[in-house]
């Protein structure tokens, strides 16, 4: 048809609900497109399908108790939620931690970034049309340490394992071999989503150039992680404001150019090698003995009255937890200032002017859990 | 706000539940519905028909019972489960598909779309909100259909039960099957609730379709 | 947490040279309470300088707070309700908390959403929580909640949390309406 005849065409504008079941596996999300012929003209989304009530209820809960919410909140990176949130006691409280405890925890919440990434590029390409194949081999490396967190805290998603001060008990006595081991297999994984991945043709061409977004509109909405990396930016919450131990620890920062779908899988991808990096890094300097836990730390912690906003670099963005005590042994407030909810308002921005096929792309690429975006 | 309770008296195991129609109780001198009303109308539980097969009214008596047999068979060799995957559960129901434990030697396949699925695992918390999305999803199930409530969210609300806008268990709106508890359930136990299916299928054969 | 166990965060003055030393050059005339928190300095103003001030913590080049990074409410019963600003700087590296205080019958603040456009959908989900109007919010509905179902906001400590069916209370042998432990 020419280009004149194709003008001539009367388009209406329709209303597509993706609604809260679909098999893009992101969780109950919805989203209202309007579309005028195949481009997108405007996006509300709907969340609140998975609201439940977790702040709400971790003020009934004492601060031990509250730890496994934080888990079930963000459920693909638990160890990276429990451990702002352990650190937003510990500064309140001022508990010291143990050397050997602070290693542990870094060693397995970089570990958790990576199970994370590994979810994200199974997902993302599953979105995109690579239907199962990257998502099995991901879920194929996750099943590795997810063996190893199995192995230290007995359970392999909701591990509840970090308490203000330190971890719960001390990991088995082959922990050094097995991360080491873990690493090495770590890095065959991410050289196979490589070459599955980056070179594709079909990949590339359905990410390059979609759902960009320019940096003083990302610092404007709030986001945060490897989204806002991708559009620059050089900056990451781990060396920016360093918590724990990570200022001890020599590693990179991936950042992109566009700000696109394409540089955001890049980034993540580049991050996981990083990770790997600091894990290593981690296992040489660690003790090999030494406390777990602070010796003076009561069984029901009662935190002094006053407030704290500690946050850590999620592997979605900036995770932030605001903690008002005021006295006592339950949280007077806990707001749970999730990376994927601020991510999710940019959404509109990134994907009004795409084709609809678009839209579902630039979901895959920012990395919601719906878990922290409703909680 | 108080929750409107249904009145769930029939224990698990049963196939199919009759539940009971939950009363609503207009608040007098309002004209706008209030909250309990709301939620009473939302979350009305679905009505369930037993289903009457072509091939027992062709085959009745001694010839139906060797079809029962095959048909049963055929049926729990085959379960293709939507994938409904609500909250943290679905991460394990996505492990289970995986190749380390493997879902396809069963004949598991998941399909998205409701209108060819068997079986419905609702994996994940249901909220109030999402309520009447499970129940139009159910009714859109052809027959025969089974639900297994995977985890502790879907069993009585699991860990959120005492927040007020969630419902403190799927059985509350559509009809259960199989309960898999755990929070979240191992690959192993959500192997074990499908066999489990598998055998119920098998078991009560007579009664379906 | 019974009210009478309940005690305020002592007021430690931030040190000096701090971010409260900037907001007092660049806002000579507005009132602050400067206190330092465990990790921020926290101003405590007004609610009708809100506006005011989180502009000139954007817009002003010497505190450049592009970045907003929370904004929630506390409900702090008889004392009102309060709304939560974090704030953090790219280039000069430095972060603040700015507090308002809102009064229990009339709890309602400009809101942000014209300074830094990711506060739309954290003050969606404060006045859905706490009751607390925005005004000029663009699109102020319930957010996170069920649209039809907003008769009471759940985040207030007056809201209750809702009991465990009686039937399953009957079947572990409690008696009508009491509950078990508290679950993680």
């Amino acid at each position: 048809m020419t280009v004149e005849q194709e003008h001539e065409l009367d388009t209406l504008e329709i209303n597509v609900n993706v609604g809260p079941q679909h098999p893009a596996t992101h969780g109950v999300f919805r989203m209202v497109l309007a579309i005028d012929g195949e481009k997108v003209i405007d996006l509300v989304p709907h969340i609140g399908y998975l609201h439940r009530g977790a702040e709400k209820l971790s003020e009934n809960l004492d601060y031990r108790q509250a730890i496994g919410l934080q888990d079930r909140t963000e459920y693909l990176a638990a160890f990276n939620a429990e451990f702002c949130y352990v650190m937003a006691i510990e500064k309140l409280a001022g508990i010291e931690v143990p050397e050997r405890a602070e290693y542990i925890r870094v060693i397995l919440a970089e570990l958790n970034r990576i199970t994370s990434h590994y979810m994200f590029m199974g997902a993302f390409s599953t979105d995109i049309g690579v239907f199962g194949t990257a998502f099995t081999y991901g879920f194929r490396e996750r099943e590795y340490i997810q063996d190893l967190f199995e192995e230290v805290s007995g359970d392999r998603m909701m591990y509840g394992y970090f308490r203000p001060g330190g971890v719960a008990w001390d990991v088995p006595d082959n922990f050094k071999e097995r991360v080491r081991w873990v690493c090495r297999q770590t890095r065959v994984g991410i050289s196979d989503i490589d070459g599955l991945l980056t070179n594709n043709e079909v990949f590339v061409a359905r990410t390059r150039g979609i759902g960009a977004i320019s940096l003083e509109n990302a610092i404007d909405y709030g986001l945060s992680g490897p989204v806002l990396r991708a559009c620059g930016l050089k900056v990451d919450l781990r060396r920016e404001e360093p918590y724990s131990i990570y200022d001890r620890f020599d590693f990179d920062i991936p950042t992109g150019e566009r700000g696109d779908s394409f540089d955001r899988y890049l980034v993540r991808l580049e991050e996981m090698r990083q990770s790997v990096r600091i894990v290593e890094q981690a296992v040489e300097q660690m003790p090999d003995s030494g406390p777990i836990l602070p010796e003076k730390v009561p069984r029901r912690l009662r935190c002094p009255p006053g407030e704290v906003y500690m946050r850590a670099e999620n592997p979605r963005g900036e995770y932030g937890i605001y903690l008002v005590s005021k006295g006592g042994d339950k949280p007077y407030r806990l707001k749970i200032r999730s990376p994927s909810y601020c991510n999710l308002m940019a959404l509109k921005e990134m994907t009004v002017g795409h084709y609809v096929a678009d839209a579902v792309v630039v979901l895959g690429s920012i990395d919601i859990v719906l878990g922290e975006v409703d909680r | 706000m108080e929750v409107k309770k249904a009145a769930a008296t029939t224990p698990p195991e049963a196939e199919t539940k009759a539940p009971t129609e939950v009363a609503v109780e207009a608040a007098p001198g309002t004209l706008r519905k209030s909250g309990v009303e709301i939620e009473a109308e939302r979350l009305r539980p679905v009505q369930v028909e037993p289903g009457k097969a072509l091939y027992r009214q062709v085959l009745p008596g001694v010839l139906q019972v060797p079809a029962d047999l095959v048909i049963a068979a055929a049926r729990k060799s085959s379960l293709w489960p939507m994938t409904f995957g609500l909250a943290c559960c679905a991460i394990e129901m996505m492990a289970t598909y995986m190749s380390h434990h493997d879902l396809d030697r069963f004949g598991i396949v998941p399909w998205a779309s409701p209108r060819q699925a068997d079986v419905m695992i609702v994996a994940g918390t249901v909220t109030k909100k999402m309520a009447p999305a499970v129940k139009l999803l159910y009714e859109q199930m052809p027959n025969p259909k089974w639900v297994i409530s995977m985890g502790a969210c879907a069993t009585n609300g699991g860990p959120y039960t005492r927040y007020d806008r969630v419902l403190q268990g799927v059985d509350k709106i559509i009809p259960v099957d199989v309960y898999v508890p755990g929070c979240p359930p191992r690959p192993e136990a959500l192997m074990d609730g499908l066999i489990a299916l598998q055998n119920k299928i098998m078991e009560e054969r007579k009664k379906i379709g | 947490m019974s009210p009478e166990e309940l005690q305020e965060a002592p007021v430690v003055p931030p040190p000096a040279g701090s971010v409260a030393d900037l907001f007092v050059a660049v806002l000579p005339d507005v009132e602050f309470q400067a206190t330092q928190g465990a990790l921020d300095v926290i101003l405590t103003v007004d609610r009708g300088d809100v506006v005011r001030i989180l502009r000139a913590a954007r817009d002003d080049p010497r505190l450049d707070f592009k970045y907003l990074r929370c904004l929630s409410g506390v409900d702090h019963m008889e004392a009102g309700l309060e709304v939560v600003y974090h704030l953090y700087s790219y280039t000069h590296k430095h972060n603040v908390t700015i507090k308002t205080r809102l009064p229990q019958d009339d709890p309602s603040v400009p809101s942000v959403t014209s300074i830094w456009k990711g506060a739309n959908w954290h003050e969606r989900e404060a006045a859905e929580m706490f009751g607390i109007f925005f005004e000029g919010h663009p699109n102020l509905v319930p957010l996170l909640l069920p649209e039809d179902m907003t008769d009471h906001h759940p985040l207030r400590k007056d809201s209750p949390l809702a009991e465990i069916e009686e039937w399953q209370a009957e079947r572990a042998g409690l008696a009508a309406g009491e509950t078990g432990e508290a679950e993680e």
